[in-house]
């Protein structure tokens, strides 16, 4: 029990500030009370250390990785470390997961935390045995006196600890002194996972739980006309039908009686101003607006006299389709509303949002209202919307028990919040030497409705990720974009535009390399060292040499060069994420009789300091499944506004047997930052693979996802 | 209607319709949880089981059918976590966000079970009607080839 509160906050949005917030109750606690130092650490008495991380856990891994920098600072030790999941509130206002931003927030973040908790450690010791702090050392949980040969554990000095002053900034660790982070460390929910005691949102058993499932309108934007529910409630185990906002529940004694009610259940709807929508409909104008150009969001040298005078023009037409997130957890929400207070379990990317979405729909105070966190079965980014939340703490609200939402397969794929498909035109300006002296480069997309009106006067909304931060150096250098307001739910999906636009570009670049008969590595080479320093404008600059150097391990480690043989190619293609992590990948395949088949993808990533090793691998691994499925498998379409397509039949992904040998490899910066890797490996693939594609059959594919000719 | 069923070893009396899923039994009246819901249509493999010994989907089969046989869900694997398959998981640091992979882990250790001399094709084989959003492929097929190992 913590009676003791001496909380440290940090706020992820401007990194290292440390709120100091000592509850009232600090003078009376007792000796035997725990110490927390900050919100993220509790050390029980007898050293058990519950590190409480405030991201959630989608697969990314963060539970271990944020865990593991905060045990680095506290140097805390790792066989008694428990990791809890925060609950969104006062202590955790910001638990919101997405961006790939957790690991680099917590650099500059919780790392300063971990530290502070243990210079209160170390003062406490200090004190205790009356020597000079700077003459203690600390190590697996424990303060050492070495002069004296002494020794306590962190559990010992808890309550003393809890008493001495929050420093504002104690010293960091640098990197040859860290222990953990930077070692291979499983991730800490596998044995939960592995005996199927990880829990979901979805398996949340509580007394006097109810099962709910949802009719929604079809079209997005439509109304609820009428209802029959006389035959759904006739259906064993069918406890109420009953319309909420966005359609009909039918709430049953379990999932099975639950859905076979909605079979029964008859619905009208008004499908509303989208009925007539469709991709195809909007794939021709957003052609033609990429065709036509946008707003200019950068325009460096002289573009208009660099075409002029170019001694030959290439240009490139490139598009990809509309996504969907396709979790294998299908969405899911268990709530409890009471007139007092409400209680939900939810595996969301946003719960503080989640949060005061079920007090909103309750009316009460946001204090009322608890939100545990589950494990998410896959995110994404779709669970950055909270529109299943809603959805349950509504029918929860009527229902009067506790009630557990679940989507089936057919409302995950029909009621995502989308990734747009983008179109793009690219043209090259070459010299009489073929040297690269101008590029424009126009793209088509959609705003994210997940995200509301995007601000049309503010320039970064027309920084088009992948095609404004082009880090090559080119003399004249314009990008534009054709923002379309989107008619259907569009949102954020892993590495979220970045993939279209880096796939234009990257194809582009091969494309200008074989007319110019060079080399690809050699071409982007050229491009990526003087002058060093790129300066796009609307943000920091980029350090091109760091892309190079991926660059050039990659076409080392792949064997870029080496002779293969007949019907296999080799591809390559580099990103720098936000002018931060940079990736470079280079892919291998083989075609016969028009089968593409991916033999193997060597990825050389710098993502700065890797926390650990084991699991960054595993995110690259997965960015790769991830990049190659929408190369290859899926595609969203919509016509008279239905999604046609409802579950992995017609919506396929990766299988085992697509998956190709991967190989990464982590570039080493001594005391680099921790950089983000959760998107940041996807936008390479699809180029990579595609320019591969290119060297084996001398087919261009400008359009994704890939179609077989045979 | 009541109908017996013997679950990881322990018999169950369940009162339900003879055509319920036995995915929903397994989760709703049982409360054994560690059998996903992924798509309800069979082409996921997240509710994967062993049913008389063989790996199937319990989203596709009946109560009904299923009376009298023996079931072994991903909670009845082992008792203390140490399958092989399990263990070589753990080992290979396979999971990611975890959720399709108590029906990966039923389908090898199924696998497993009928031979223990497996190539990469063997496994893509048993393992290509499993659908693992994060891409967690390569390190399946490790932990597989590690499992047979240790179950040797």
């Amino acid at each position: 029990v913590t009676t003791r509160r001496a909380f440290l906050r940090t706020t992820s949005l401007t990194g290292a500030v440390l709120l100091l917030d000592i509850g009232k109750d600090a003078v009376a606690a007792s000796p035997a009370a725990s110490f927390t130092p900050i919100a993220h650490v509790r050390i029980d008495t007898d050293g058990t250390t519950t590190l409480f991380v405030d991201k959630v856990e989608m697969g990314q891994g963060v539970r271990t990785s944020l865990a593991t920098i905060l045990a680095e600072e506290l140097d805390a030790d790792w066989t008694r470390v428990r990791v809890e999941t925060a609950q969104p509130g006062s202590a955790f206002p910001n638990m919101h997961t997405a961006g790939s931003g957790s690991v680099s927030d917590a650099w500059r973040g919780l790392r300063q935390a971990g530290a502070s908790a243990r210079a209160m450690l170390v003062a406490a010791a200090a004190r205790t045995w009356r020597v000079p702090a700077a003459s203690c050392r600390t190590e697996a949980g424990a303060v050492f006196h070495d002069a004296s040969g002494r020794r306590l554990d962190y559990g010992r000095l808890s309550s003393r600890a809890a008493q001495v002053l929050v420093p504002a900034k104690a010293p960091l660790k640098t990197e040859s002194e860290f222990r953990i982070v930077g070692r291979p460390r499983l991730r800490v929910d596998g044995p939960a996972i592995v005996t199927g005691t990880a829990l979901y949102a979805a398996d949340i058993r509580i007394p006097g739980l109810k099962f709910a499932t949802l009719v929604r309108c079809p079209v997005e934007g439509g109304t609820l006309r009428s209802w029959d529910a006389a035959e759904a409630r006739a259906r064993p185990g069918v406890r109420g039908v009953l319309a909420i906002s966005n359609g009909v529940a039918v709430v049953a004694d379990c999932t099975w009686a639950a859905l076979k009610g909605r079979e029964a259940l008859r619905v009208e709807w008004n499908p509303g101003r989208n009925a007539g929508f469709s991709t195809a409909a909007l794939r021709e104008e957003r052609l033609a607006a990429a065709r036509r150009g946008g707003t200019v969001a950068r325009d460096d040298g002289d573009v208009a006299g660099a075409f002029k005078n170019a001694a030959q023009v290439l240009e490139a037409e490139y598009e990809d389709a509309y996504q969907a997130h396709a979790s294998v957890e299908t969405l899911a929400c268990v709530a409890d509303v009471s007139a007092e207070r409400c209680e939900i379990w939810v595996g969301t990317q946003s719960p503080n949002r989640a949060r005061s979405i079920a007090a909103e729909v309750c009316g009460l105070p946001e204090e009322r209202v608890v939100v545990h966190v589950t494990l998410l079965g896959g995110a994404f980014g779709r669970r950055i919307a909270n529109d299943f939340v809603r959805e349950a703490v509504e029918i929860a609200k009527l229902v009067r028990s506790p009630v557990q939402l679940l989507w089936t397969r057919g409302d995950d794929t029909h009621h995502d919040y989308f990734h747009p498909a983008q179109n793009h035109v690219v043209r090259a300006a070459l010299d009489a030497t073929g040297a690269l002296v101008g590029l424009q480069h126009s793209a088509a997309d959609s705003s994210l409705t997940m995200f509301g009106e995007p601000d049309r006067n503010d320039p970064e909304t027309f920084q088009h990720w992948g095609a404004h931060d082009n880090p090559y150096a080119i003399p004249a250098l314009r990008t534009d974009l054709a923002l379309f307001d989107s008619p259907v739910r569009t949102g954020a999906w892993r590495s979220v535009a970045y993939p279209p636009s880096v796939f234009a570009r990257e194809s582009f670049i091969d494309e200008i390399a074989h007319a110019t008969r060079r080399d690809a590595v050699e071409l982007r080479r050229g491009l990526l060292s003087e002058p060093r320093m790129a300066q796009i404008p609307g943000g920091r600059p980029l350090d091109r040499h760091r892309l190079r150097r991926v660059l050039e391990e990659a076409a080392e480690r792949s064997g870029w060069g080496s002779p293969l043989p007949a019907g296999r190619g080799r591809g390559i293609a580099c990103n720098a994420y936000h002018r931060s992590t940079c990736v470079a990948q280079a892919a291998e395949v083989t075609a016969s009789l028009g089968q593409l088949r991916i033999d193997r993808i060597v990825s050389v990533v710098d993502c700065g300091t890797v926390v650990n090793p084991l699991g960054a691998a595993g995110q690259v691994e997965s960015a790769i499944a991830w990049g190659l499925t929408a190369a290859l498998k899926s595609e969203i379409t919509i016509r008279n506004g239905r999604v046609e397509q409802s579950s992995y039949r017609d919506y396929p992904v990766l299988r085992i047997d697509e998956m190709p040998e991967v190989e990464v490899h982590f570039v080493h910066t001594p005391d680099a930052p921790a950089r983000g890797l959760g998107e940041q490996c996807v936008p390479t693939v699809a180029p990579a693979v595609m320019n591969a594609l290119f060297a084996a059959t001398g087919r261009r594919v400008r359009r994704l996802p890939y179609r077989s000719i045979a | 209607m009541a109908h017996r069923l013997e679950v990881n070893g322990q018999w169950h009396d369940v009162d339900a319709s003879p055509d319920t899923p036995l995915l929903w039994v397994l989760r709703d009246q049982l409360s054994l949880t560690g059998t996903k819901f992924g798509c309800g249509l069979g082409i996921c493999g997240a509710c994967t089981i062993e049913v008389a010994g063989r790996a199937a989907r319990a989203c596709q089969i009946a109560l009904g059918e299923v009376a009298g046989s023996s079931i072994r869900t991903v909670e009845g694997l082992s008792a203390d976590g140490d399958h092989p398959v399990q263990r070589a998981w753990l080992a290979e640091d396979v999971a990611q966000c975890g959720f399709c992979q108590p029906g990966m882990l039923m389908e090898a250790a199924c696998l497993l079970a009928a031979r223990r001399d497996v190539s990469d094709r063997d496994i893509d084989e048993a393992l290509r009607d499993h659908v693992c959003r994060c891409g967690t492929y390569q390190r399946i097929r490790r932990a597989v080839h590690r499992a047979a190992g240790i179950s040797r």
